[in-house]
């Protein structure tokens, strides 16, 4: 679905990314893994037209889609959950969620609201209340529903677990897993590396800009290195 | 009687207050996409300049130099506008603070053309041509019991009066909308609206434009009503004039520099002695203001208790009656 290949990108002159590739199969999870600074959003940024490869090609369902700005990436199904959520502040739970269906037109975005509010409960009660007076993990559902109401074909997250209580880190990664059973496919980024590898199908390492590991998500898993690195295991 | 009550010296007042109100929604136009732009004094400037220019040479219509004044403005908005919206904050607020004066530089220095510091004159006058017009098809501002500088002030004033409620009826419709609601998002957070699929430098171009627009509309109309027109009228204070509307008036709501532009036409007239210290009176306010209420005095909160206080005055009338 997603062929990434040879993509360098550069913050000015610093290199952040070097010849990364991935690959991400359709009505699959894949995970990111990566310490700080290892250019796990930056990746996520170029994916989904925020910023602009130097070099590399990305293709989308068989298309070169390098170089195309985020809204018309949108429009052929790359949706992005932004690191640190970025939900509107200002604008209510419900308006946030129409922002979410933006650009399109069709006539079923009030049914597509109807589901989302019935997957979120919590955003469904609190409908009219503003963004920003949201805690911490309602905040990180009603971006991940606002990508949705986008009706993606690929859902981009970044960190979705950030900063968040275990407990809601659970059901984070509950609904992770629910959205690929609705048929969406999902590339995450994460540092919490067990978690995310246990819903994962398949996973990649990133190091200091270069891919270093990947493999299936249960052969990562068990490998002694990251074990060691990631999942602060002693082999 | 009632032509006692027309009087030339508050209607005059009044047209400016109508002019301002347009400066300051021009303003807030911009700042919905939270782009703090100064420039709108030289687009304001532009305006004037284009509509009074083609009206003086080649003797258009008013209307038809208003528009086309109105539009280069526009347009000059977009030329500026895409190089520079990259910047944020106070860079943006620096570059146009250094356009409108260049501008301004332009109309000093380019003499062949605007006559230098000394200005246009003879521009034909919104009140005056109207005048012509209507006696030539027989009608006498006696007829309404008016003398003829009382039919000027009056009819100007009034047409003023329906362009700001149709510019602040179209505004208003327009924040209602899919463009409205780009833009707050685009104020509300770039990179979030921008990962939602909303094209940013379109609409921020846009906002630029139209702000843009509305200035040299602003503009053009100010030159034919007062038939007179110097560099001097769009300079720096005038940009800080503007400023200050939203500042006070404040930029959440269309009503806010509205009112703050309202007020501060106001105010001068109405305290005759301090229209000397204005300025200072101004540096206290963004002071003040930014300290104490940076949102400035109509927020959406005033709007919504307004709204709450007349609805239920209007229900206790209604069961009265």
């Amino acid at each position: 679905m997603l062929n990434v290949s040879g993509i360098n990108a550069f913050y000015g002159k610093i290199q952040v990314l070097k010849n990364v590739g991935l690959h991400v199969e359709e009505g699959s999870i894949v995970t990111i893994l990566g310490a700080n600074g290892a250019g796990k959003t930056t990746t996520m940024k170029t994916i989904s037209g925020l910023l602009k490869p130097k070099e590399g090609k990305i293709e989308f369902l068989g298309e070169d889609v390098t170089g195309l700005r985020p809204d018309q990436l949108l429009r052929k199904g790359i949706a992005l959950v932004p690191e640190g959520r970025q939900i509107l502040a200002g604008m209510t739970v419900m308006e946030n969620l129409e922002m979410g269906a933006y650009h399109r037109k069709d006539k079923e975005i009030e049914k597509d609201l109807e589901m989302v509010l019935a997957r979120f409960p919590i955003l469904k009660e609190r409908e009219k209340q503003l963004g920003g007076t949201l805690s911490g993990g309602q905040q990180q559902m009603l971006a991940i529903a606002r990508a949705i109401m986008s009706k993606p074909k690929l859902l981009l997250l970044d960190e979705p677990s950030m900063g968040l209580a275990p407990l809601v880190v659970a059901d984070i990664f509950n609904i992770i897993k629910e959205i690929r059973e609705t048929g969406t496919t999902v590339l995450l980024v994460e540092q919490n590396a067990r978690q995310a590898l246990k819903i994962s199908d398949f996973g990649y390492v990133l190091e200091t800009g270069k891919i270093v590991a990947e493999g299936s998500a249960a052969d990562l898993l068990t490998d002694s290195r990251i074990k060691e690195a990631y999942l602060g295991v002693k082999s | 009687m009632l032509a006692e009550l027309i009087n030339p010296y508050y209607l005059q007042v009044g047209s400016f207050m109508l002019i301002n109100i347009i400066l300051g929604i021009s303003m807030y136009i911009t700042l919905s996409t939270g782009q703090l732009s100064l420039a709108n004094a030289g687009f304001m400037g532009i305006g004037a300049y284009t509509s009074a220019l083609l009206t003086i040479h080649f003797s258009l219509p008013i209307p038809v130099g208003v528009v086309i004044g109105a539009i280069f403005a526009g347009l000059l908005g977009i030329v500026v506008g895409l190089p520079t919206l990259r910047l944020k904050g106070v860079f943006l607020a620096i570059v146009t603070l250094g356009f409108g004066e260049v501008i301004r530089v332009i109309f000093v220095n380019w003499e062949s053309l605007t006559k230098g510091s000394v200005g246009l004159s003879g521009i034909p006058h919104m009140g005056r041509e109207l005048l012509k017009t209507v006696k030539e098809l027989g009608f006498e501002p006696k007829m309404l019991g008016l003398q003829n500088n009382q039919f000027i002030f009056m009819a100007i004033f009034l047409i003023l009066l329906v362009i700001v409620i149709f510019v602040i009826w179209f505004f208003k419709r327009q924040n209602d909308s899919r463009i409205g609601r780009a833009f707050s998002a685009i104020k509300l957070d770039e990179q979030a609206a921008e990962s939602m699929g909303i094209n940013i430098t379109y609409y921020k171009v846009l906002a630029f434009a139209q702000g843009a627009l509305l200035s040299g509309f602003a503009g053009a109309l100010f030159a034919h009503m007062l038939g007179y027109i110097s560099p001097a009228d769009f300079a720096y204070h005038k940009a800080i004039d503007i400023l200050i509307f939203a500042v006070l008036g404040g930029s959440e709501v269309i009503w806010g520099p509205a009112f703050g532009a309202f007020f501060l036409t106001l105010l001068p007239e109405v305290l005759r002695f301090i229209s000397e210290y204005r300025y200072m009176i101004y540096g206290v306010i963004i002071v003040v203001m930014m300290v104490v209420r940076p949102q400035g005095l109509i927020d959406l909160n005033v709007v919504k208790w307004i709204k709450r206080k007349t609805t239920r005055r209007g229900l206790k009338n209604g069961t009265g009656n």
